[in-house]
C-alpha cells in the first residue's frame, strides 16, 4: 500500500508560494522516507547482528582459534570445518537428538499450553487471575535462577521431588535415585524446566486467541448437534489457526537452541547424551578454543532452522505482498 | 456435564495447575527465607522457620551490587525503550511503504532471529572492538537492542498491519506530518504490541551474562547477572546468598508482568492474528 | 478474506467489530493537529535526529558511566597505575593489598584490581587479551595457562626467571604448566591442593584412635565406620563419580599417568595397565565407601561439603575446611586432615596440584611494571607471611613449604605435606578443552556408574584426549 499525498495544500496558514513548492519536495522526502525510517534500526541491527553474522560465515571458513584472535593471523581453510564436522561421526546423533527434543519440547509446549488457554476460558474470574499469576511468576523467573532450583529440586538426596515421591510410595524408595544418569531421563528433567517456562506465554497467545471466537459458532454448532470434540475441530482449531501457526513457528525457533538449562544441567551429558547443536557449537568454540568449528556448526543449525520453517516464512513474506 | 459440575471441575483442575507451576517459585523464596545451615536438609522444610533474612544481607552486601543494578537498569531500560522506537519507525517504513530492498530486510530480519547467540560472542566482539565501543554501557546497550529488534519489529509489523491506513491518510489530509501521525494517531494504537515486545526486551536484556561479561572490562560496568554468578568461587558456592540473589533478581521481572498483564493479553492477540 | 479483515480492529476492543473508519475515534481530535503541522513541515528531516536522540536519550548516561574504554584505538599509552585481574575466591583482599603494598614500595606505582568471576573465564581472558588495551597482569588457573601461553596472549618471561623466582624451586604443577617449549610465561602465585577430611567424632565413635598412614589402614578404618554406620544415604568416605580431581590421584598411585608425550605429540595413556589398575581401585572404592547416589554426581550438587557438615559423610577429600565451617561452625575443632595415603607405606597418593599463576599480557605497554609486581607476589615475604599466613594456601616452592610447615594450624599441615608429592596435568593448550567441556568427569562417572568398564571408557576417552591435546589452537 502506497502512500497516498494529499491532492489539496493543507491548512489555510501556509502561504501559496510553499504550497506549489510542497507537493515536489514531499514526492522527494516520500521517496526517501522508508529508508530514513528503517535507518537508525538497520544501523543498529548492522552493528550488531549483521557484521557479525558476516563474521561468523567468514570465521566459519577460516582455521579460527584464539591464535588467531590475538594475531590476526587467520588461515584460510574454505569448507573443511564444514566437512569436519559433517564426518566426524558426531553429527547425525547430534542432530537427531536435537530434533527429537525440539518436537518433543515444542509438542508438550502447545499441547499443555492449549489445555490452559481452554482452562482459562471456562474458568471463573478468580482462578483466571490466580492461574495467570502462576503462569507469569513462571515466565518471570530468570532461566539462570529456575534452572539452579531445578537442580535443588532433583538432586539425589536432598531433592524435594525425590522426597515427595518416596513419601507416596508407589515408586519405592526414590531419595538417592539420580535423575541425570540416563540421558532420557535427563532429558525429561530438561524438558519439565523448559515447558514449565515456555507454556505461559503459549497459553496467554492462544486465550487471547481463543477470547476472539463469537460464541454464536458455538451456539450454530451446538444446534447443528455437534458434539464437544467435534464443534472444538470445526470452530476453535479453524479460529486459531493463524495465531497456532506463529505459536508454532516461535516456538520451533526457540526451542531448537535450547541451550542455558542443558549446559548448566547436564553439561551435554551424561557421555555426551544430551548433547544437541546448540551444546555442541558452544563446546567446540569455547571448550576447544576452535570457533571456526563452532561458528561452522551454528552456521548449519540456522540454515535447519530456516528449512524447518521455511514454509510459514513463505506464507509471512507474501502476506505482506498484499498490502 | 452440566454447567456447575463443569465450573467446578474447571476449577479443581485450575487450583491443581495453580499448585504445580507455582511450585518451583515457591521453593525459591521459601530457600531464600532459611538460615544458611537449613538449606540442604534430607527432610526438606516447607516453611522457613525460623525465618531468616542472612542470605539476602549476603546478597546485597556483595561489593559493586550497587554499580550492577545500575549498569543493569540502564541497559535494559534502554534496550526497552530504544528497541522500542527503532522497531516501530522500522516497522511503520515495512508496512507502509513500498520500497526496493523490503522483502531482503523482512527475511534478513527473520533470519538473524535464529542464531543461536553463544555463537555471536566472538563476532560481536569484534565488531563492537572496530567501532570501538567496547567497556561501555553504549556498546552493550545497542547489543541488546539489536537483540530485541527482529522479534519487536516483527511483532510491531503485525500490529501495524491491523492498523487501516485509512486513519493516517485521514490525519495526513487534515495536515498531520508524518511525525505526528506516528506519534499521535499509531502509537496508542500498537501500544499493546509495544508492551508486549518490551517484555521480551525487558528478559533479554535483563537475564545477559555472557554478553556483558566479556564486553566490559572494569568490575564497576558489570551487570546484574554477573553477581549472581559470583557466588560461585573457587572455595565454593554461597547457595544461601545465590537463592536470595535470585530471587531478588526475578522480582522486577515479576513486577514488571503483573503491571503490565492485563494490557500484554490485549496485546497478544491482535499482532499476533495477522499473518 | 473477510474474515481477517474484520479482525483489524480488535485490539482497541477487545473483540471483533467490523470495519469502518468513521466508527473510530482517535484519541486526539485532527484539529489539534492541524497546529502542529506548521511546526512539523521539517518533520521528516528531523525524523532520524528525532530517532537518533531519543535512542540514544535513554543510555546518554551511560556516556557518564563507561567512557573510559574509549581510548584512542592505538596501542595504549604506558602509565603509572598497574591494572591487575583476580579472580574471585582466590586470594583474599588483605592479600592482594600486600603484594600491591610490596610493589608500591619497590616502584612508585598503584594498582588498579579487577575482580573477575570463574563462569566463561576463558572467553573472558580470550577478548581481553586480544585488545590493544589489555589488563597488564592477569591472575590465570595454573591449568589454563598453557592455553595462552602457546597462542601468543602473554608476554615471555623467560630473561627474567630468575629474578623471579629468587633462587628457589618452583613446584612443577604451577611452572610445568607455564612453560612452553623451553619458554616461561607466567609466574606461580599459590597452589591449593586436597587432603583428607574428616569428622573426628564420627571416627572416634567407630572405634579407630589413629590416622591412617597406608591405603590399607584407611580401608580397614572406612569398613569400621561402614559397619557402624549401615544407612543407605551415609557414606563412609563421600566420593562424587565425577570428582575427576581425586580420582586421578588413584591413577597416578598406581604409576599411571592421564597422557604422555613423545617428542612433540602426546597421547593418552588411560589404558594402559598401571592406569587401569589405578582406575580398577578407585572403582571399587567409590562403590563401597560413597553413597549409589553419588555414582554419577560433581562435588556441588549435592555440595559434598554441606553432605560431611550435616554428619552424612564422615570423610570427604576437599582443598580447605572453610566451606564445611561456613555449613556448620560447630564443628570447629572436631575436624581432622592428613593427606590420603598411598598403596605403598610412607606415602601420600599424588595430588592435582591446582593454583594460579600470574601472566603479563604480551600487549600491555607496562611490561617492566608488571614484572614488579611478578616479583612482589612470588617474593619469600610475601609468600610466607600473606599466601601463606593470611590465607592458608600453599606457596609455590619447596622451600616454602619446608620453611612455613611450623607456622600451619594443626589442620593445614595435611594439605603442604600432600603438595610435596604432585603432579602436573599436561602443558599443552589442549588441556583447557578437556577441563571445560566435562568429558573427563563424564569418563570417571561412566566407569563409577558401571555404564562402561574402565577398559571400555579408557579407550574411549584416550582417543578424545588425542584429539584435544595436539589441536593447534
Amino acid at each position: 500500500m502506497t502512500q497516498t499525498a494529499p491532492d489539496r495544500a493543507p491548512a489555510a496558514l501556509d502561504e501559496p508560494r510553499a504550497a506549489a513548492r510542497r507537493p515536489r519536495r514531499r514526492r522527494l522526502r516520500d521517496r526517501a522516507t522508508p529508508y530514513v525510517l528503517l535507518a537508525p534500526a538497520t544501523v543498529v541491527l548492522g552493528l550488531v547482528l549483521g557484521y557479525p553474522l558476516v563474521r561468523l560465515l567468514v570465521i566459519s571458513m577460516q582455521d579460527y582459534g584464539l591464535r588467531a584472535l590475538f594475531t590476526g593471523v587467520t588461515p584460510w581453510t574454505g569448507f573443511s570445518n564444514y566437512a569436519q564436522i559433517f564426518t566426524g561421526g558426531q553429527f547425525g546423533g547430534v542432530l537427531l537428538r536435537t530434533l527429537l527434543f525440539c518436537a518433543a519440547l515444542v509438542g508438550g509446549t502447545l499441547l499443555i499450553g492449549l489445555l490452559v488457554a481452554l482452562m482459562l476460558g471456562a474458568a471463573g474470574k478468580r482462578m483466571r487471575t490466580a492461574v495467570t499469576i502462576c503462569l507469569i511468576c513462571a515466565w518471570a523467573v530468570p532461566t539462570t535462577a529456575a534452572t539452579l532450583v531445578w537442580q535443588w529440586l532433583f538432586e539425589p538426596g536432598y531433592g524435594v521431588i525425590n522426597w515427595m515421591l518416596t513419601k507416596l510410595t508407589v515408586f519405592g524408595d526414590l531419595t538417592q535415585h539420580d535423575w541425570f544418569a540416563s540421558s532420557f531421563s535427563a532429558f525429561a528433567v530438561i524438558w519439565l524446566l523448559v515447558v514449565w517456562q515456555s507454556v505461559p506465554f503459549v497459553a496467554l497467545t492462544l486465550r487471547a486467541g481463543l477470547s476472539q471466537i463469537p460464541s454464536s459458532y458455538y451456539e450454530t454448532a451446538a444446534i447443528s448437534g455437534a458434539g464437544a470434540w467435534t464443534s472444538f475441530r470445526i470452530v476453535t482449531l479453524q479460529f486459531l489457526r493463524p495465531i497456532l501457526l506463529l505459536v508454532t513457528i516461535l516456538s520451533v525457533v526457540w526451542d531448537f537452541n535450547v541451550f542455558n538449562q542443558i549446559w548448566i544441567l547436564t553439561q551435554g551429558g551424561p557421555d555426551g547424551g544430551t548433547t544437541t547443536l546448540g551444546i555442541w557449537s558452544f563446546t567446540r568454540a569455547f571448550s576447544s578454543e576452535s570457533f571456526g568449528q563452532g561458528a561452522a556448526i551454528a552456521v548449519v543449525s540456522v540454515a535447519m532452522l530456516l528449512v524447518l520453517t521455511a514454509y510459514y516464512v513463505r506464507r509471512l513474506v507474501r502476506a505482506g505482498e498484499q498490502w | 456435564m452440566k454447567p456447575r459440575s463443569r465450573r467446578v471441575t474447571v476449577n479443581a483442575a485450575a487450583t491443581l495447575f495453580c499448585v504445580v507451576w507455582i511450585f518451583p517459585v515457591y521453593w525459591m523464596v521459601n530457600t531464600a527465607f532459611k538460615p544458611y545451615g537449613d538449606i540442604l536438609r534430607p527432610t526438606p522444610r516447607f516453611i522457613p522457620v525460623p525465618l531468616s533474612l542472612g542470605n539476602f544481607a549476603d546478597a546485597l552486601g556483595k561489593p559493586f551490587f550497587g554499580d550492577y543494578l545500575r549498569n543493569s537498569l540502564i541497559a535494559t531500560g534502554a534496550a526497552v525503550v530504544g528497541g522500542a522506537i527503532l522497531a516501530l519507525l522500522a516497522a511503520v517504513a515495512l508496512t507502509r511503504f513500498r520500497f526496493f530492498g523490503r522483502r531482503a530486510f523482512l527475511i534478513a530480519v527473520l533470519a538473524v532471529q535464529m542464531i543461536p547467540s553463544p555463537a555471536l560472542v566472538i563476532p560481536i566482539f569484534l565488531s563492537l572492538k572496530s567501532a570501538n565501543l567496547l567497556n561501555t554501557l553504549l556498546g552493550l546497550s545497542l547489543t541488546y537492542i539489536g537483540f530485541v529488534l527482529p522479534f519487536t519489529i516483527w511483532t510491531l509489523r503485525g500490529f501495524l498491519h491491523g492498523v487501516p491506513v485509512e486513519l493516517e491518510e485521514a490525519a495526513m489530509v487534515d495536515g498531520a506530518g508524518r511525525v505526528t501521525v506516528i506519534r499521535r494517531i499509531l502509537l496508542p494504537l500498537v501500544a499493546p504490541g509495544i508492551i508486549a515486545s518490551s517484555v521480551f526486551a525487558f528478559i533479554t536484556a535483563w537475564n545477559d551474562y555472557l554478553f556483558a561479561y566479556v564486553e566490559m572490562k572494569d568490575q564497576s560496568h558489570y551487570t546484574l547477572p554477573v553477581w549472581l554468578v559470583s557466588f560461585s568461587t573457587s572455595t565454593g558456592t554461597d547457595y544461601g546468598g545465590l537463592i536470595a540473589a535470585s530471587t531478588l533478581f526475578a522480582l522486577p521481572v515479576i513486577l514488571f508482568f503483573l503491571v503490565i498483564q492485563r494490557r500484554l493479553v490485549e496485546g497478544m492477540t491482535s499482532g499476533a492474528v495477522k499473518d | 478474506m473477510v474474515w481477517t479483515k474484520r479482525r483489524t480492529l480488535d485490539f482497541t476492543k477487545g473483540q471483533m467489530s467490523s470495519f469502518r473508519p468513521t466508527e473510530f475515534r482517535p484519541r486526539f481530535p485532527y484539529a489539534l493537529e492541524a497546529t502542529v503541522h506548521q511546526r512539523s513541515t521539517l518533520g521528516i528531516r528531523k525524523l532520524p535526529l528525532l530517532a537518533g536522540v531519543l535512542a540514544l536519550a535513554a543510555v546518554g548516561v551511560s556516556g557518564c558511566g563507561g567512557s573510559s574504554g574509549s581510548s584512542t584505538p592505538a596501542a595504549a599509552k604506558r602509565s603509572s597505575t598497574l591494572s591487575v585481574w583476580y579472580m574471585d575466591g582466590d586470594l583474599s583482599s588483605q592479600d592482594q593489598a600486600a603484594i600491591g603494598a610490596a610493589f608500591t614500595a619497590a616502584t612508585g606505582a598503584k594498582v588498579n584490581v579487577q575482580i573477575q568471576e570463574w563462569a566463561n573465564i576463558n572467553t573472558k581472558l580470550s577478548t581481553a587479551l586480544a585488545q590493544n588495551d589489555p589488563p597488564d597482569v592477569v591472575e590465570i588457573g595454573n591449568t589454563d595457562v598453557p592455553l595462552f601461553a602457546a597462542t601468543g596472549a602473554l608476554a615471555d618471561l623467560t630473561p627474567e626467571k630468575p629474578a623471579l623466582e629468587q633462587g628457589q624451586s618452583w613446584l612443577p604443577g604451577l611452572s610445568g604448566p607455564a612453560t612452553v617449549s623451553g619458554h616461561l610465561y607466567a609466574a606461580p602465585l599459590f597452589a591449593g591442593d586436597r587432603a583428607v577430611i574428616y569428622n573426628k567424632k564420627l571416627w572416634a565413635k567407630a572405634g579407630i584412635t589413629s590416622v591412617p598412614t597406608s591405603y590399607a589402614e584407611l580401608t580397614a578404618d572406612l569398613d569400621k565406620i561402614k559397619t557402624a554406620n549401615p544407612s543407605p544415604d551415609f557414606s563412609a568416605f563421600y566420593f562424587p563419580g565425577q570428582y575427576w580431581y581425586g580420582a586421578l590421584q588413584f591413577v597416578w598411585d598406581a604409576g599411571g599417568q592421564l597422557a604422555t608425550e613423545s617428542g612433540s605429540t602426546w597421547s593418552g595413556a588411560l589404558a594402559s595397565p598401571a592406569a587401569q589398575q589405578g582406575l580398577a581401585t578407585w572403582k571399587t572404592f567409590q562403590n563401597t565407601y560413597s553413597t549409589a547416589a553419588s555414582r554419577n554426581v560433581d562435588t556441588k550438587s549435592p555440595d559434598q561439603a554441606a553432605l560431611f557438615a550435616q554428619g552424612k559423610a564422615a570423610t570427604i577429600l576437599d582443598t580447605s575446611l572453610n566451606t564445611v565451617l561456613k555449613d556448620n561452625p560447630a564443628l570447629k575443632g572436631e575436624i581432622g586432615t592428613f593427606p590420603f595415603p598411598g598403596r605403598a607405606a610412607g606415602t601420600s597418593q599424588p595430588v592435582f596440584l591446582g593454583g594460579s599463576d600470574l601472566a603479563i599480557a604480551a600487549k600491555s605497554p607496562n611490561q617492566a611494571l608488571a614484572e614488579q609486581y611478578l616479583k612482589a607476589a612470588t617474593s619469600i615475604a610475601v609468600q610466607t607471611a600473606d599466601i601463606v599466613g593470611v590465607d592458608g594456601w600453599t606457596p609455590v616452592s619447596t622451600q616454602l613449604i619446608t620453611r612455613t610447615s611450623s607456622t600451619l594450624s594443626e589442620t593445614s599441615k595435611a594439605f603442604a605435606q600432600a603438595a610435596s608429592r604432585s603432579v602436573a596435568t599436561p602443558a599443552t593448550p589442549g588441556w583447557a578443552t578437556i577441563e571445560s567441556d566435562a568429558s573427563i568427569n563424564q569418563f570417571f562417572a561412566a566407569i563409577a556408574t558401571g555404564t562402561q568398564s574402565p577398559q571400555q571408557a579408557a579407550q574411549s576417552f584416550d582417543s578424545h584426549l588425542d584429539q584435544a591435546l595436539n589441536a593447534t589452537p
